[in-house]
């Protein structure tokens, strides 16, 4: 990688670090989550349908998909304060690669993410959250999440690209937040009563990150659902990288 | 001898349907002080804009130090410096970071840039601002660090698209003494865009006016001044307006 595309990127990060608003806040809802779900319904946990991991390791996996939720949007609003000022158009005539300016924000967001995965999963491991296949649970789960990550800042940045308004990078998050209500979020599929939430789930993708996850922490899905999700979103995250970059031919210099 | 800039018959037509450059063809040879003169609305920042990279032409060619945009952008851009018309700066980083971040995007070494920043620091008389955040910087300020980025890499060329507004006579005087400077002993191209006429009478020698996006006139300043006003010897705020007086009537006479 040439140094241009490390500065850029690099200078993403250090504007992750200055303005950290958007990260620690998808942070602190990924642990408030955690907190409450577990303390609130944890109870169920006993029940065999959530394996030998409990409620706990059963809702991990919310967590780390709501953490990206909640920091996807930091990409747009690094390109939109960017374009605002007018810097934008100086990074535009540099000799750096055009398409590294709206990759570098994004990669340094996703970076972010999994830097707050880390720690959460190590505060999943302190509070007892079990990890299946160890070490590769972990690089599994940041692989996923990586993925994931990526995907939503892609699609909020190429939204703000074509919007040009910095509040659009949370239609993103918006939009995902339904489906998170409509997979097996809060109980394994067996304790679903309704017919059509269960089909819906099937069509749903953050069940297959879920449900992948559930496989690497506690054994409580099978390892279709983790392939299937990462192929998903590998694909999705490639598509939404290529949705920022083409937006980035509908910039107004 | 192969022109730095050799412009084409070039066109631009906005998606609104304003056609903004009609063929325009010109030539500025290594070293020249040029300056494009026009009317506001008459095409000179889309030709910056176009030929800067920014935007893209519709047809036509242009080179610049013989190279194509379409063949080798990146090149292109590392010759090249811009002062555009606003301000392009980060307002939250500090001034030499940002002078510093620049040199670094355009391939200097870090000891390189860190000697660069302090040159230019001391170039557009910014020392006691250089620890400040652009966003706390004054307006005169704020266009003296603009202009101050577009040099950090000795840029071969230079646009200069209505440099100076903004900025106090005080200013002014050192932007122009930096930027004559430059042209004179490094052979930097300069191509100018200015609505201040007497500055351009000052230090170009070479001028095209642009008028709704077609050349009328291509040649040196004392030429233009010539034609004008072959009698008498006027300063080139006067020769132009006197023309641009001319041209209004003969195309309000033909369109009656």
């Amino acid at each position: 990688m040439n140094t241009a595309n490390i500065l850029l990127i690099e200078r993403g990060i250090i504007k992750l670090i200055k303005q950290p608003s958007a990260p620690i806040m998808g942070f602190g809802m990924s642990l408030f989550f955690l907190l409450v779900y577990n303390a609130g319904i944890g109870g169920v946990g006993s029940m065999d349908a959530f394996g030998s991991g409990g409620y706990l390791s059963f809702v991990f996996p919310i967590t780390i998909i709501s953490l990206a939720m909640g920091s996807s949007a930091g990409a747009g609003q690094t390109l939109n304060t960017d374009m605002q000022s007018g810097y934008f158009r100086r990074l535009y005539l540099s000799p750096a690669p055009r398409w590294i300016l709206v990759v570098a924000p994004m990669l340094a967001d996703t970076i972010s993410s999994l830097f707050f995965t880390i720690l959460l999963i190590i505060i999943g491991a302190i509070s007892g959250v079990t990890f299946q296949f160890g070490l590769l649970s972990v690089l599994g789960i940041l692989i996923l999440s990586f993925l994931w990550s990526l995907t939503l800042c892609g699609f909020s940045a190429g939204i703000m690209l074509r919007t040009g308004q910095h509040q659009s990078a949370a239609i993103v998050t918006n939009a995902v937040f339904p489906l998170l209500f409509l997979s097996t979020t809060f109980l394994p599929r067996e304790l679903i009563t309704a017919d059509w939430l269960l089909d819906v789930s099937w069509g749903n993708p953050v069940t297959y990150i879920l449900e992948g996850n559930r496989y690497l922490l506690a054994g409580t899905s099978s390892a279709s659902f983790f392939y299937i999700g990462l192929i998903i979103f590998a694909l999705t995250s490639i598509f939404s990288v290529i949705f920022a970059l083409s937006s980035a031919n509908k910039i107004k210099i | 001898m192969n022109a730095e800039i050799q412009i084409k018959g070039l066109f631009k037509r906005y998606p609104n349907g304003t056609q903004a450059l009609k063929g325009i063809c010109l030539e500025i040879q290594k070293g020249h002080f040029f300056t494009l003169l026009g009317p506001n609305g008459a095409g000179k920042s889309t030709l910056v804009k176009v030929m800067t990279t920014l935007i893209n032409k519709d047809s036509g060619n242009f080179t610049i130090a013989g190279i194509n945009p379409e063949t080798n952008l990146s090149k292109i851009q590392k010759i090249i410096g811009v002062a555009s018309q606003d301000n392009e700066i980060d307002p939250t980083e500090k001034v030499e970071n940002l002078l510093a971040f620049q040199g670094r995007l355009f391939g200097l070494t870090k000891p390189e840039s860190i000697k660069r920043v302090n040159e230019l620091i001391e170039m557009f008389q910014l020392d006691t601002e250089r620890n400040k955040k652009a966003s706390a910087l004054s307006g005169g300020n704020k266009r003296r660090l603009h202009c101050a980025l577009a040099l950090v890499h000795h840029p071969q060329i230079l646009f200069l698209d209505e440099p100076t507004v903004g900025m106090d006579p005080v200013a002014r005087a050192n932007f122009w003494e930096i930027i004559t400077q430059m042209n004179k002993s490094e052979s930097v191209t300069i191509f100018l865009t200015t609505q201040y006429l007497d500055e351009a009478d000052k230090h170009a020698t070479e001028m095209a006016l642009l008028v709704a996006g077609e050349i009328r006139y291509s040649g040196t300043i004392i030429d233009f001044k010539k034609m004008v006003n072959p009698d008498s010897s006027m300063s080139l705020d006067d020769s132009y307006l006197k023309y641009i007086k001319t041209l209004t009537n003969q195309e309000s006479s033909k369109n009656n």
